[in-house]
């Protein structure tokens, strides 16, 4: 009898897996790229943290006056930022940035300050470009990068469209406890950002 | 089919370079992200934290009760403000900075806080944030103090912020009943209560241990 083959089992076994993979996530071939990219923010919790703020802040706007067409710029922005991370070398402090931005764009919401519109999408762009950066940096190897960047887009849309469109529904109530809810939201999340940062400097100064 | 000793060694090599090229994947994946590691678990324990210490349960409710006392606007000034300067305090103690008596100001904020929701006491907007605003400090930095390492960060934070919050919410939906007479007497006396176990955790600070 032949000799049993144990590193081309393991490799067979191996493959198996990973067709198993790419079969639970895409009826298409080959679009497989695309759900990473989208579940590469959606799973980010430094990622839908900012998000959600922003589209608080958007809703505060209100969606007819100046939101409008932040679900356009922000998207945009994050492609922007992730191709950018094709051709840039890695930044380091970026999760650190990221999770500032948390900070202030929940922060905002909470003082209910009216922005003007040239400081608003100033920090949409900003924001965007830094997290489709970070999150541009996870292509690797086999990724199609046109997918995955679309993919982050998708998500971007997605969270900031939905969380925009509810809160601006919401404050169309006018109904004074639910406008102090969302500062109060805004507050909170401004408080895990600085939480997090903590925690984060606390375990470096540490190391 | 016959493998021939060749084959079998670069298909071992190839299966090596494999996970060699895994391997060094992995701490870069990790380093990717600051909240990494186990997400659940973590937003449980940041859940559990301010929940499971009575202290900080009685003063964060008595933050809302008193909060609903004054009425507008101190209402919802005191639960907007409060996280943010609570996360400001845990700033201090998650990087060390000494400033002593922590517990003997998280007890005495029980005390104080009971003692104005007894008097209904209602100073101007000021000197109630910056009483509120004290007492977050002290309770921030506690927790700052002890914010683990190995929970995931972001899901810790966020579980610890929500449960906090929820502690105001159900102060002031509580302090609902101060509508009617007979509820300023039962909030007041709850203040009481409040400012007893305020005496009872910094008599047992000393005491105990």
């Amino acid at each position: 009898m032949r000799k049993f083959d144990l590193s081309r089992v393991a490799s067979s076994i191996c493959l198996l897996s990973f067709a198993a993979s790419a079969h639970a996530h895409s009826s298409v071939k080959g679009v497989g790229d695309l759900y990473a990219g989208l579940l590469h923010v959606l799973t980010g919790l430094e990622h839908v943290l900012p998000f959600v703020a922003l589209s608080l802040l958007a809703g505060q706007r209100g969606m007819k006056l100046q939101a409008e067409a932040v679900l356009l710029v922000f998207p945009m922005a994050l492609m922007l930022g992730a191709a950018a991370a094709l051709w840039l070398p890695p930044l380091h402090g970026l999760m650190f940035f990221n999770m500032a931005s948390a900070i202030l764009l929940g922060g905002l919401v909470a003082s209910a300050w009216p922005l003007p519109s040239a400081v608003f999408y100033g920090l949409v762009a900003v924001f965007g470009v830094s997290h489709g950066f970070a999150n541009g940096e996870a292509i690797t190897g086999s990724i199609k990068a046109y997918l995955f960047i679309l993919g982050i887009g998708l998500a971007g849309l997605a969270l900031l469209a939905y969380g925009t469109l509810t809160v601006d529904f919401l404050l169309k109530r006018k109904t004074g406890w639910i406008t102090i809810a969302v500062r109060v939201a805004g507050s909170w999340i401004a408080a895990i950002g600085v939480l997090v940062l903590a925690t984060a400097g606390k375990s470096m100064l540490s190391s | 089919m016959i493998a021939s000793p060749g084959r079998r060694y670069s298909s071992t090599r190839a299966a090596r370079w494999a996970a060699f090229a895994f391997l060094l994947i992995l701490p870069g994946l990790a380093l990717a992200h600051i909240g990494q590691g186990d997400l659940s678990g973590g937003f449980l324990a940041g859940l559990e934290h301010p929940v499971f210490g009575l202290d900080h349960v009685v003063a964060m409710v008595a933050v809302g009760l008193w909060g609903a006392q004054l009425r507008q606007p101190a209402i919802w000034i005191l639960p907007v403000t409060f996280p943010l300067v609570m996360s400001f305090g845990g700033i201090l103690g998650g990087l060390g900075v000494p400033i002593p008596g922590i517990e003997i100001g998280i007890a005495v904020s029980a005390i104080v806080l009971g003692a104005m929701i007894a008097l209904a006491a209602r100073p101007p907007l000021w000197g109630a944030g910056v009483i509120v605003g004290v007492f977050a400090i002290f309770h921030g930095y506690a927790h700052g103090a002890e914010l683990p390492e190995s929970a995931n960060a972001i899901s810790y934070a966020m579980g610890f912020v929500i449960a906090t919050g929820s502690l105001h919410v159900l102060g002031i939906l509580i302090g609902v009943i101060n509508k009617w007479q007979a509820g300023e007497k039962i909030l007041r006396a709850g203040g009481i209560l409040i400012a007893l176990c305020g005496i009872y955790f910094l008599v047992s600070r000393f005491i105990g241990d």
